[in-house]
């Protein structure tokens, strides 16, 4: 009984997954899992593979080895018509924002909502419009991201991620080029999220930010899992 | 479908101006091949009213009667490269003759017994064989008893279906080398825009968009570009054609020809072109960009 309500709460598994670029291994042999609305920290020093991983879960590339179980579809066999499919359950905060440039910000988090199959514009609109409420981004609305500054790319970002009420909400550095008190903010966005249900999963290398957090840290080096935080802390950046 | 529509034409507006040239370059596209069509055409028809006056008349006796004449006329019918033969009374070529001169006819009027005898009008075959046995031809009809005299400008008639048949083989080459070299500009801009935009369209996959969200409004718009830069085209065509006409009009060298504009039915398959092409572009940029 335990063993099948683990595996029920399991949204996220990970089993020897290998991925390289050519001679280059950006991930080994890594095997972890998150289990439903769990809130879940990455971390390692630049290079260790935390964006691959990140790209892996939402099948921006195909493992080259293992296999990966994400909410019921296995990553190993999915054909390209799924993709669409699992790319809808999750919101993703990209490293480099992924915002399209010649559309306002309104529209980049609209877009999510048209995807997903939404047509109502009113319905969309309604929607869209509490998350930049939410992420203090409303006088922003009609601007292009490329007028914006780097913290509000980053909320911009996030309220791309959340419109959709994704399952899984995956950050790919979502502090990084934030003072304190904007990181704060999209800290407090995440954990908002998690709070309503989602699966959060936060890729940092940043080690002051976990010692914030009571949260699950899973650590990475060249693509390894590595035990402890002491492997890391000696690579502050 | 109205989502569909929605996305293409807020697309058409983001990207306006590369959209714009792309508009230009098929309605210039247009313009050119229709152009040529309409040179093609009226040429041809004018070379088609040269052909009507193609004809061997073969003048009969004064003793030969209409029944006699008939009877020669099916018989000539038999002979290989003839299309038609018909009979022409002197009263029915008077009048015609009349009708000719217009203002002139007065005359005539003063002719106190018609001067043409009875004949027979042969046509021949709209074909080069026909056209190189018409001596032949013409040296047989003269061999009738009944026949006093054939008439029929010999040269002229193998020269012209020379040129009739070279112009048909030019026109069709000129068209198929116009066509090719238009579908591949038109397929490069439109590669051009789809170029343009790869970026916005790998993010909007990345956010959870299926082939068809992506595609569907990237087809209509080609069509849009298509049916715009086509009816642009033709609308340029049309009024070229009606302000520099009355200045060309040959009225001078062929007192019965009208220069004509594209028949409807060409309108409509050169529109109907434009968005195949436009549609084309589309299909093999897509293939070419938007693999992963
Ligand atoms: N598309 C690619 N082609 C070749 N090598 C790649 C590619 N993507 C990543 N790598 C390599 O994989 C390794 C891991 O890269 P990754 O971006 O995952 O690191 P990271 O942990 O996100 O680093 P950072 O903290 O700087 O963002 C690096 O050595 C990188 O050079
Ligand atoms: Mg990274």
């Amino acid at each position: 009984m335990n063993a099948i309500d683990a595996l029920d709460n399991q949204i996220i598994r990970f089993h020897g997954v290998t991925k390289h670029f050519g001679e280059t291994y950006a991930l080994r042999d890594l095997t972890f899992e998150v289990r439903k609305n769990d809130f879940l920290f990455i971390t390692g020093p630049s290079g260790a593979g935390k964006s691959t991983l990140i790209k892996l879960l939402y099948m921006g590339e195909r493992m080259s080895d293992g296999y990966a179980i994400i909410d019921g579809m296995n990553l190993a066999r999915i054909g390209r018509r799924q993709i669409p499919q699992l790319r809808r359950k999750i919101g993703v905060i990209f490293q480099d924002f992924k915002l399209i440039a010649n559309r306002t910000v309104f529209q980049n988090v609209a877009l999510v909502m048209e995807v997903a199959g939404f047509k109502s514009r009113s319905v969309i609109r309604q929607r869209v419009e509490d998350l930049l409420e939410l992420v203090g981004l409303p006088h922003q609305a009609d601007a292009y991201p490329p007028t914006l500054s780097g913290g509000e790319k980053q909320r911009a970002a996030v309220a791309r991620a959340m419109v959709g009420k994704p399952r899984i909400i995956l950050a790919d550095e979502p502090t990084a080029s934030l003072d304190p008190d904007a990181s704060e903010r999209v800290l407090q966005l995440l954990r908002a999220a998690h709070a309503r249900g989602a699966t959060v999963l936060i890729t940092t290398h940043d080690t002051r930010l976990l010692s914030r957090f009571d949260a699950r840290v899973i650590y990475l080096e060249s693509g390894r899992r590595v035990d402890g935080p002491a492997a890391a802390e000696n690579v502050n950046d | 479908m109205i989502d569909v529509c929605r996305r293409a034409l807020s697309d058409f507006y983001r990207h306006r101006y590369l959209h714009g040239v792309c508009l230009f370059t098929i309605a210039l596209s247009v313009f050119i091949i229709s152009a040529f069509a309409l040179f093609f055409i009226n040429a041809g028809e004018l070379m088609g009213a040269w052909q009507q006056g193609i004809r061997i008349t073969a003048y009969l006796k004064p003793d030969v009667t209409k029944k006699q004449a008939a009877e020669l006329a099916t018989d000539i019918e038999q002979y290989a490269g003839v299309a038609s033969v018909s009979y022409v009374s002197g009263k029915e070529g008077l009048a015609w003759l009349k009708e000719q001169l217009g203002a002139g006819s007065s005359l005539l009027s003063d002719l106190k017994e018609n001067p043409l005898p009875d004949a027979l009008e042969i046509h021949p075959a709209k074909n080069m064989a026909a056209m190189a046995g018409a001596d032949r031809l013409a040296g047989k009809i003269a061999g009738f008893a009944e026949v006093s005299d054939v008439e029929y400008a010999r040269e002229w008639m193998q020269r012209f279906y020379g040129i009739y048949n070279l112009f048909k083989v030019t026109a069709f080459v000129m068209a198929g080398l116009v066509f090719v070299a238009i579908l591949f500009i038109v397929a490069n801009t439109i590669r051009l825009i789809l170029y343009s935009r790869r970026e916005e369209i790998e993010i909007t996959r990345i956010i959870g968009a299926d082939e068809a969200f992506i595609k569907h409004p990237l087809y209509l718009e080609a069509l849009m570009l298509g049916s715009f830069g086509g009816v642009a085209g033709l609308a340029m065509l049309y009024g070229a054609f009606f302000s520099l006409m009355p200045k060309l009009s040959p009225e001078g060298l062929l007192p019965f020809f009208q220069v004509r504009f594209l028949p409807l039915e060409l309108v409509l398959a050169i529109l109907i072109s434009s968005m195949f092409v436009g549609w084309l572009g589309c299909y093999f940029s897509i293939r070419r960009f938007l693999r992963v």
